[in-house]
């Protein structure tokens, strides 16, 4: 039987039983679907978080302690293995390293800012009068913090664009006073608006002097968990990051801190969130897997209803290659159909639903292997039931009322 | 012997069903000339269904031999009897069997779909056999649409459709009135008059008796005293 012959057949088949057709298709629908918006929505994050790092400024070396980078692992490691960076590392590091760079060190909390009956989360970042330049955090009104706040521990802050709409709607927060954990703290700068980026939302920090940590807020003694040092040359950085290495080793006679540039970090979040978006696509798989059952099962009654009409082909001579690739056709245009179906709706809802709350990107390759995938399971769960067609003796197939 | 087209050699075929075994065959031996017109009769439950699907390779023997045209088909493999029952042999059933959802003239072409591809007979071959058997208007209608008498004419033309040497009819006429049966009975009689073999189940005396040849069964074996 040739091809074309067989796809007519298909599709008849698959037209005679319109409702039952559409609801095994369904089932791939959304399956393939689901793959495609998972892995849309896992690529998505990743290309986020990348542009995130790339946009914190191409220089820029992240110092932490531990030599697997607290970035990932989170500050309890850190803490568990004792090890730490103080102030006089990174004076040291100043001194010692021979390019010229910045210094920025900060220690991060989770804070509640209040100001009258208004309460907001966000963050406390305590740092110093180079976090504005490292970090390329601009001033929208009044001003950055300075060395004075910092050695004289004032309680002066600098805070995020939303911190101010929050408390102060429709108005400035400059020069006023709001309370963190019980204590005053007065308002002297407000940061322009700078978005999400993988350190926390810039927009949703109060920026304190790093010295007020440790005596208000029970931080650590001469603890700093992140450092980020900007090479004012960026074609340097990898160069300042090995005489950093150098610079720590010596003090501390092991590597119990991490330096990461960019391009490590790059390397470092694609490999996680690649992982991550693997994980996605298993479940979407999951779900593909339930619609293919659907089609074998679907499969199945339709070669028992179609008994006699397999009889009545074998007795006109149809070999069992020719029953096993009519229903081999049938249930991987069902899911082949499926599987275009789904990719149409996973375009269209990625692109005019879900990119509103996460951030998605539907990929080509994504795309020609959830097709490609749809096929296949139409095949795979196909194959049973189109061999028990295949096998079926003539004169039992005919006897079959 | 050796030149007739069909020879059966003690056929037996048993079944067994629930743990007992039932002879439905119980060594048939019998021979079968080129353009013969057999009818093959007996009581239900004699053999005769069964003996014809082993004729027309629908089926295989538990023991026996069966030679056609010189070649031994009882132990072949499924593909190769396939091939037998599209080049050789054309059916005829009782219940027409016609596919639903494909029109008369898809139904006769159906047997090419399964046919060598250097077969070069196609629509043109389709038609004109459907005119034969007086179906030049309904060609396009689906067996729904068709009486019995007609569906069975399209069963036949369907039959012809890669011109085999024998036509196997198995009770050709017990679905239809008696003009019906009459027309079918016309059209078998004038394909043996060109050449062909006909064999044909029939538990109708009246039908029967327009054969050259009779084969009675009784309990799985031919009823010999009345083999006229």
């Amino acid at each position: 039987m040739d091809l074309r012959d067989s796809y007519r057949n298909a599709t008849r088949a698959i037209l005679a039983a319109r409702m039952r057709s559409f609801l095994t298709m369904l089932g791939i629908v959304i399956g393939i679907s689901a793959v495609i918006l998972l892995l849309a929505v896992g690529e998505g994050s990743k290309r986020d978080i990348l542009a995130q790092i790339q946009g914190s400024g191409s220089g820029n070396l992240f110092l932490t302690p531990g030599a697997q980078s607290s970035i990932l692992s989170g500050p309890r490691a850190t803490r568990d293995t004792g090890a730490k960076i103080t102030m006089d590392d990174l004076k040291a590091i100043e001194t010692k390293v021979t390019l010229p760079i910045v210094v920025s060190p900060a220690n991060t909390i989770g804070i509640a800012v209040k100001s009258g009956t208004v309460t907001m989360a966000g963050s406390g970042v305590f740092a110093t009068q180079t976090y504005f330049e490292v970090n390329n955090l601009q001033i929208a009104s009044g001003r950055q913090l300075m060395a004075s706040d910092v050695n004289n521990r004032t309680r002066n802050v600098v805070i995020g664009a939303n911190v101010n709409t929050t408390l102060f709607p429709g108005g400035s927060a400059l020069g006023k006073l709001i309370r963190i954990k019980g204590m005053s703290f007065r308002v002297v700068g407000i940061a322009a608006s700078k978005g999400q980026s993988f350190m926390g939302n810039a927009d949703n920090s109060v920026i304190l002097p790093l010295t007020v940590g440790e005596k208000s807020f029970g931080m650590p003694h001469d603890t700093i968990t992140m450092t980020t040092i900007k090479s004012v040359n960026p074609d340097d950085s990898a160069l300042v990051a090995r005489q950093i290495t150098d610079v720590l080793t010596r003090l501390h006679h092991k590597t119990d801190f991490s330096v990461l540039d960019q391009k490590s970090l790059t390397t470092l979040f694609s490999s996680a969130m690649d992982i991550f978006t693997t994980l996605l696509a298993a479940i979407g798989a999951l779900s593909l897997l339930v619609g293919g059952i659907g089609i074998m099962n679907i499969m199945l009654v339709s070669v028992t209803e179609r008994t006699r009409e397999i009889g009545i082909r074998k007795a006109l001579g149809a070999r069992e290659r020719d029953i096993l690739t009519q229903f081999l056709i049938e249930s991987s245009l069902l899911s082949g159909i499926g599987g275009v179906l789904g990719v149409l709706l996973s375009v269209l809802s990625s692109n005019l639903i879900i990119k509103r709350f996460l951030p998605t990107a539907v990929t080509t390759s994504s795309v020609i292997l959830a097709v490609g995938f749809s096929i296949a399971v139409g095949v795979f769960f196909g194959v049973y039931p189109a061999r028990k067609a295949a096998r079926l003796k003539p004169v039992e197939a005919l006897r079959y009322e | 012997m050796s030149t007739n087209l069909i020879q059966l050699g003690d056929i037996r075929k048993v079944y067994t069903i629930g743990g007992v075994t039932i002879d439905a065959l119980a060594g048939v031996s019998i021979g079968i000339d080129a353009q013969e017109f057999v009818a093959i009769m007996g009581p239900s439950g004699s053999g005769k269904s069964t003996l014809m699907h082993i004729l027309g390779c629908l089926d295989s023997p538990t023991t026996g031999t069966y030679v056609l045209k010189g070649r031994d088909v009882s132990g072949l493999k499924s593909d190769e009897l396939a091939s037998i029952r599209n080049r050789d042999m054309g059916f005829v059933f009782q219940a027409y069997n016609l596919l639903a959802q494909m029109s008369a003239l898809e139904n006769v072409m159906l047997p090419l779909s399964y046919a060598n591809r250097t077969v070069n007979v196609g629509k043109r071959r389709a038609q004109e056999l459907l005119e034969r058997v007086g179906l030049k208007d309904r060609m396009k209608n689906r067996p729904v649409e068709l009486s019995g008498g007609e569906q069975q004419r399209v069963a036949i033309a369907r039959s012809l459709m890669m011109d085999p040497s024998i036509l196997l009819a198995d009770e050709p006429t017990g679905n239809l009135n008696s003009i019906g049966a009459r027309q079918i009975l016309e059209i078998l009689k004038e394909l043996h008059g060109e050449g062909k073999t006909i064999i044909y189940v029939t538990h109708d005396e009246s039908i029967g008796n327009q054969a050259e040849r009779v084969i009675r069964l009784k309990d799985g074996l031919v009823d010999a005293a009345k083999d006229n």
